[in-house]
């Protein structure tokens, strides 16, 4: 199995989680864990990167659904980015397809805000 | 529970007389009255046992919270005489077992109905006005001749111990073992024996007594046998012209005449 | 012979008048002038007594030891007045009488009182001297200083007292850990059972005997030590309808169990006030939603509610809304399998109001519907992580084996669960519920059980 790895971005608009490897029971806590320590300010959009996601499971949503809830307690948003089809597929079962904003891609750092963040750590 | 197994009980005399119990002291086994229970038996129905932890009993049966008090030793009396149904017996106990007897006589009355004290002392410590003899300390110093010697024992060397040409009754087959016990178990006998207090159980007997003591005794001298008869006043005291604290062994005709003496004057 | 006297050759030759006599001379020197000089400082001590103890001869060395003058010892002192207090008790208790019974003794342990009040480890052997008669006179007794021996013994007595502690503490630690062990094991039964109890709160003991209805289920555990969340049950409602929900709620274990009880409580509770499903998935989302939204730990299901109501021809409507929930399958009697579709319904208690999607379909006779949970769907079939059993291999065995009766169809996937083994890792709900076949032979048995 995958070791998952999580990398995080600070842009102007809201951090940025590159998430690859498997969301699965085993790991899907770290992503939990990642997402309750980030400092997120009202407006802003928490972009969670799934283009290197391997495999996700119903923990895994869980895991997406609780940064949710985090970023909704601050007054931001969340947006998962670049889905892989497996994953849109449970998402669209689940009806969260309704829920969570979906981006093509994680898009580009417009830099406006300045400060590029550095790497949030490994899983 | 086989009684009769587990305390090696052997019974000798003629059927339907009247029964004679005797106990061992700490130290040895029922062979310390070889010199003297088969006189009695021509008369007597002679009953010898060892205590659980003795001689040739079933140590299997042995525990360390039973027989760390007198009570455990005087249980054992009462259920032999229990188990061979005796009427109102004589009980005669050496050394410590005068005390056993003295707790199973107030147990059973209606199994033991006279006692012989051979030798006897309710207090070997001496206490507050109070000769017995001993203090905490000696008792510690036995402990320790218990120990080492098990220890030369168990080093293969023990003592050679020859059997008496002249007295074929001492066969081979008795030797070397009967005073020799696990020390563990010899440890919590001796710690019964030799820190226990009997005093107040003296005054409880109520059935006729003989106290037997020696001239020159180097465990329980003279003023403890007069403490003893003087504590009992169904008692009689009778004083042996013998020395050591095993008359039944250094005396053995004269320790017998005075026990059938005291039989006969019961009959 | 051991020596020549010069007497016996008489004077040597001179020149060497003088060696022969000096050599004799040296050689006497070397021999004990007597018996007694050998018995009074022989190195070891020398003791008669009388039968009764009394010292009737002891040698100086013994004196020596004990630091007394003969005059204080014979006639006045026994041989146990010599040794400590507790080797007194000893000689008493043990020495003596073996010694009168036996008449030989050796190599006994016993400590001398000595001058100033010491103690020296001794050895002791006696033996009893009889007369021709066989009476015994007295008791010859040798002691040995012990002292270097009884050091090394009890040296080895320390050991030996040393050994036996470890092995006693030994001992002791492995009871107490057998007793952990069988505390934990006790625990583990104490909670395998209450986990029980509890999995058996969160199904019906026993689906209901619905007329016209044949009912089958099964529950399949993953894991004994892990509650699942998974549901189900059929039980009436108003009229001669009943009402159905089959869900699975996210987690596992106690916080997961908690959710489903809640779950199935109040599902049965909304279907009594109002049996529309998607009333009841409302119903269920709001008490959710409240309960678990905002806590940082979201508790969610997914769920699918149904009523059955009478249809044409002696079938029975179907009416079932989806919360996130695998669509149900339907086996038709003319062989054919499909999907009832529900696409869009969300997880149960996400949102404060979430979107329901409610379908609806006829079963006629010879139908089952099955109604599943994703354990079964997303069981493993191969090394590879998402290699999974999937909706499309359902639906072919599913088009293999209709028509099949509600309790065949269960018994089939019973099969299938246990042919992938380990592969089902998660907890998995079945519940099939179909209308018996016109045909007799293709009727089952009334259904009258749960798994």
């Amino acid at each position: 199995m995958s070791p998952l790895k999580i990398t995080r971005q600070d842009r102007a608009a809201g951090p940025v989680l590159h998430v690859t490897g498997e969301l699965d029971y085993d790991q899907a806590a770290a992503l939990r864990e990642e997402t309750e320590r980030l400092p997120l300010r009202p407006g802003q959009c928490l972009v969670i990167d799934l283009a290197g996601l391997e495999f996700c499971d119903s923990t895994g949503i869980t895991a997406l659904l609780a940064a949710r809830q985090h970023a909704q307690a601050a007054g931001a948003e969340v947006a998962l980015a670049a889905v892989p089809a497996n994953t849109l597929r449970i998402l669209t079962l689940v009806g969260l397809h309704q829920v969570f904003t979906l981006l093509p891609d994680a898009g580009a750092d417009t830099g406006a805000g300045g400060g590029t963040g550095g790497d949030a750590g490994t899983a | 529970m086989d009684i009769r197994h587990r305390n090696n009980v052997t019974i000798t005399g003629p059927a339907g007389a009247p029964a004679v119990v005797l106990a061992h002291g700490f130290g040895c086994d029922q062979n310390m009255w070889r010199l003297v229970a088969p006189v009695l038996a021509r008369r007597y129905r002679v009953v010898l046992f060892d205590y659980v932890g003795s001689g040739r009993s079933d140590l299997s049966a042995w525990s360390a919270e039973r027989y760390s008090s007198l009570e455990g030793y005087a249980q054992d009396v009462v259920e032999v005489c229990e188990e061979l149904e005796l009427d109102r017996a004589t009980l005669v106990g050496h050394s410590v077992s005068a005390m056993t007897g003295a707790l199973a006589a107030r147990r059973a009355p209606e199994r033991i109905g006279a006692l012989v004290m051979v030798t006897p002392s309710p207090r070997y410590i001496d206490d507050d006005g109070y000769r017995g003899g001993f203090s905490a300390e000696d008792i510690d110093e036995l402990l320790a001749s218990l120990d080492s010697n098990y220890l030369g024992w168990s080093a293969a060397m023990a003592p050679v111990i020859m059997g008496n040409p002249d007295r074929p009754e001492l066969g081979r087959e008795l030797t070397n073992s009967f005073c020799a016990t696990d020390p563990d178990i010899a440890r919590v006998f001796a710690r019964a024996t030799f820190l226990g207090d009997s005093r107040e159980d003296l005054r409880h007997v109520t059935v006729p007594t003989l106290v037997l003591e020696c001239d020159q005794d180097a465990i329980a001298p003279r003023e403890v046998g007069a403490y003893v008869h003087a504590a009992i006043p169904s008692s009689r005291l009778v004083t042996l012209g013998a020395t050591g604290h095993c008359p039944q062994l250094s005396a053995p005709e004269a320790t017998t005449e005075a026990i059938l003496g005291f039989l006969g004057s019961r009959r | 012979m051991m020596c020549r006297t010069g007497q016996d050759q008489g004077p040597e030759p001179s020149g060497k008048e003088n060696e022969p006599a000096a050599t004799d001379a040296e050689f006497s020197a070397l021999l004990e002038d007597s018996a007694e000089e050998l018995y009074e400082s022989a190195p070891c001590g020398y003791l008669s007594t009388l039968m009764d103890g009394t010292v009737a001869k002891i040698n100086n060395t013994l004196l020596d030891w004990i630091g007394l003058e003969r005059e204080a010892v014979v006639g006045r002192k026994r041989f146990a007045d010599l040794l400590s207090v507790g080797g007194k008790l000893y000689h008493e208790t043990h020495f003596a009488p073996l010694l009168r019974m036996q008449g030989e003794l050796r190599g006994i342990a016993l400590e001398l009182r000595t001058r100033g009040g010491g103690r020296l480890p001794v050895l002791v052997s006696s033996a009893v001297k009889q007369s021709s008669e066989g009476e015994p006179l007295l008791i010859r007794t040798t002691v040995f200083d012990a002292s270097d021996r009884r050091a090394y013994e009890a040296e080895l007595l320390r050991r030996q007292q040393e050994a036996e502690k470890a092995r006693a503490e030994a001992e002791a630690a492995r009871a107490e850990a057998e007793t952990a062990r069988l505390q934990a094991e006790a625990d583990r039964a104490r909670l395998a059972d209450a986990f029980t109890v509890l999995q058996k709160s969160l199904l019906p003991d026993a689906l209901p005997a619905v007329p016209g209805l044949e009912a089958a289920a099964y529950y399949h555990t993953a894991s004994p030590d892990r509650l699942g969340g998974d549901f189900y049950d059929l039980f009436p409602v108003a009229g001669d309808r009943w009402a159905f929900f089959l869900g699975d709620v996210s987690g596992k274990g106690p916080q997961a169990a908690a959710v489903t009880s809640l779950t199935r409580y109040t599902l049965r509770a909304a279907a009594l006030h109002d049996p529309e499903p998607a009333t009841a998935l409302r119903t269920l989302n709001t008490v959710l939603h409240e309960r678990y939204a905002g806590g940082g730990d979201p508790r969610y299901c997914t769920a699918i509610f149904g009523v059955l109501g009478p249809g044409p021809e002696g079938g029975i409507t179907v009416r079932l809304a989806s919360g996130g929930h695998t669509p149900a399958l339907i086996l038709r009697s003319g062989g054919r399998a499909e999907y009832l579709p529900t696409p869009g319904g969300l997880l149960v208690g996400i949102l404060p109001t979430a979107p329901f999607v409610t379908a609806e379909t006829v079963l006629a006779p010879g139908d089952t519907m099955l109604l599943y949970t994703d354990g079964l769907t997303e069981a493993r079939t191969g090394d590879a992580r998402d290699s999974l059993y999937g909706e499309d291999a359902l639906l072919d065995f599913a088009a293999e084996h209709a028509p099949s009766s509600p309790h065949t169809t269960v018994a089939a996937l019973t099969t299938l669960l246990e042919g992938l083994g380990d592969g089902v890792n998660d907890d998995t709900a079945l519940l099939a519920l179909g209308v018996p076949a016109d045909d007799p032979a293709h009727r089952t048995p009334p259904p009258d059980g749960a798994p």
